[in-house]
């Protein structure tokens, strides 16, 4: 039985698609939800014009919610560094590493800066990477 | 003593717009080297085109041949912090090539140090992608070319993030000694002190990480009392240095507390680690506050020619000497050390 579901997310529409598999997951098989947001150079620095981490945190709050998942499951994180390195030193102990296919600011059609290919080399527990869907 | 400046690269190229790792970094490099009125001591030397094989040796051919044509069809973000513009891989070619032309003239000269000064920076960088405003590891292409010729190389990286790429490129190769302090907790995220090395180099790997608020004492303590008996040991031919001046306690992207003096210093203690003169090579890394960049390359440089330079006081008591120690404990505890 899966009982820690660890899950990226970067306010992307991909990750926000990972949160809401991971959450259904987490309901399913009574799991807690630890949530991981890394945070990268520019948004350290207060620079990052990625959505604020107020919003990612808000928007974490209501797809929980919407899977019906007990708050008391859901532990979220706030971590200095690159997303996949983060993942994997949060994914310690874990059942299952969920991922979205593309992060924010990364570029589509090409395998240049993918958090999931370089997890999916890396990891050492089960990794789902959730496609997002059309928009 | 002369000092060898290959480049300048990245001046007027390889522009984000409204980003911290912009051009005019290097200006403020090359204005601090300027400020020491070296006069015929400064030579300068163009960058070399790095061939594929030496590209190769550190990074996979999917990597670079999907960086080349992204790049070319224009470019754009590879992550939130990293960008790639239509002259980014011609600039990152430069900048590689400007770390193999500055260990062609030492080994030509004999003496003196070097200094490339180029952008991108290169150090986060890993074999199959590029992140945190690096895109072709600079300092990992020159060494790796030290080590095909019969070298051992220490890498020495003072740059305020820990240099993910280099740790990993060099992870099982026994013939690179890789040693870094940095800020901790911060990006990337690696740099513990039980990351030692792989199975085919075990020790090989110095971490120190080290608290915000930590002074320039701190940062000597951390290479005088952990990394310096392992560097003894691994007895480098040569010095590379991942010169980030973002630990500088002016720099907007991190919270060190070092000032100019303090490179100085570090740049004294890289002379110090090499067998002789014209084997140490310093690589721009970060260093996002230009006037603190422009003095600490003053005080660096002049630290490397041991000339009398300085334009702020060094600093010490800040927090961290507890960590240093308890890094050299850890270290050694993953390494099966017991005294």
């Amino acid at each position: 039985m899966t009982r820690r579901v660890v899950v990226g997310v970067d306010g992307s529409s991909a990750a926000t698609a990972a949160l809401r598999w991971a959450a259904g997951e987490a309901v399913a098989t009574g799991a807690q939800l630890v949530v991981v947001h890394a945070v990268g150079l520019l948004e350290h620095a207060g620079l990052a014009t990625a959505p604020a981490q107020e919003a990612r945190e808000d928007v974490v709050r209501r797809v929980v919610e919407e899977a019906g998942l007990d708050a008391t499951r859901l532990d979220w994180r706030v971590v200095d560094g690159e997303p996949c390195a983060a993942l994997l030193r949060q994914a310690g102990g874990a059942d299952l590493v969920v991922v979205g296919t593309r992060g924010a600011g990364a570029h589509s059609g090409t395998l240049l800066g993918s958090t999931s290919l370089a997890l999916a080399e890396h990891a050492v527990v089960p990794l789902v990477i959730v496609p997002s869907s059309p928009d | 003593m002369p000092l060898i400046v290959a480049g300048p690269v990245g001046q007027d190229a390889h522009d984000g717009g409204p980003h911290p790792e912009r051009p005019a970094r290097v200006n403020a490099v090359m204005d601090g080297i300027g400020d020491l009125r070296l006069g015929t001591d400064l030579v300068q030397v163009a960058p070399v085109r790095p061939t594929g094989e030496q590209l190769r040796r550190v990074h996979t051919p999917v990597y670079l041949d999907e960086l080349e044509l992204f790049a070319h069809h224009g470019g754009g973000s590879l992550d939130p912090d990293t960008f790639v513009t239509d002259d980014s891989w011609e600039t990152a070619m430069q900048a590689a090539g400007a770390g193999l032309a500055a260990l062609d003239a030492l080994a030509e000269r004999g003496d003196g140090s070097a200094f490339v000064v180029a952008r991108p920076p290169g150090h986060h960088a890993e074999r199959e992608r590029g992140m945190g405003f690096c895109l072709v590891n600079s300092i990992a292409v020159s060494a790796a070319e030290l080590v095909a010729r019969g070298n051992r190389v220490l890498v020495l990286d003072w740059d305020v993030h820990h240099g993910n790429g280099t740790q990993s490129i060099f992870w099982d190769d026994p013939d690179v000694l890789y040693v870094s302090t940095h800020q901790w907790p911060l990006y990337p995220g690696t740099g513990r002190p039980d990351e030692t090395g792989g199975a085919d180099a075990p020790g090989s790997t110095v971490n120190v990480p080290l608290p915000p608020g930590a002074t320039g004492d701190v940062v000597r303590a951390a290479l005088d009392e952990v990394a310096a008996p392992v560097v003894s040991a691994f007895a480098p031919d040569w010095v590379l240095v991942s010169c980030g001046f973002d630990a500088h306690r002016a720099d907007p992207l991190a919270e060190l507390a070092l000032s100019s003096a303090d490179f100085g210093a570090l740049a004294e203690v890289a002379v110090g680690l090499a067998p002789a003169s014209g084997r140490v090579v310093l690589f721009l890394e970060g260093g996002y506050d230009l006037p603190a960049v422009r003095r600490s390359a003053a005080a660096t440089v002049a630290g490397l020619l041991g000339d009398p330079y300085r334009s702020e006081e060094p600093t010490m008591g800040g927090p961290g000497l507890d960590v240093v120690r308890a890094a050299g404990v850890l270290r050694e505890r993953s390494l099966g050390v017991t005294r």
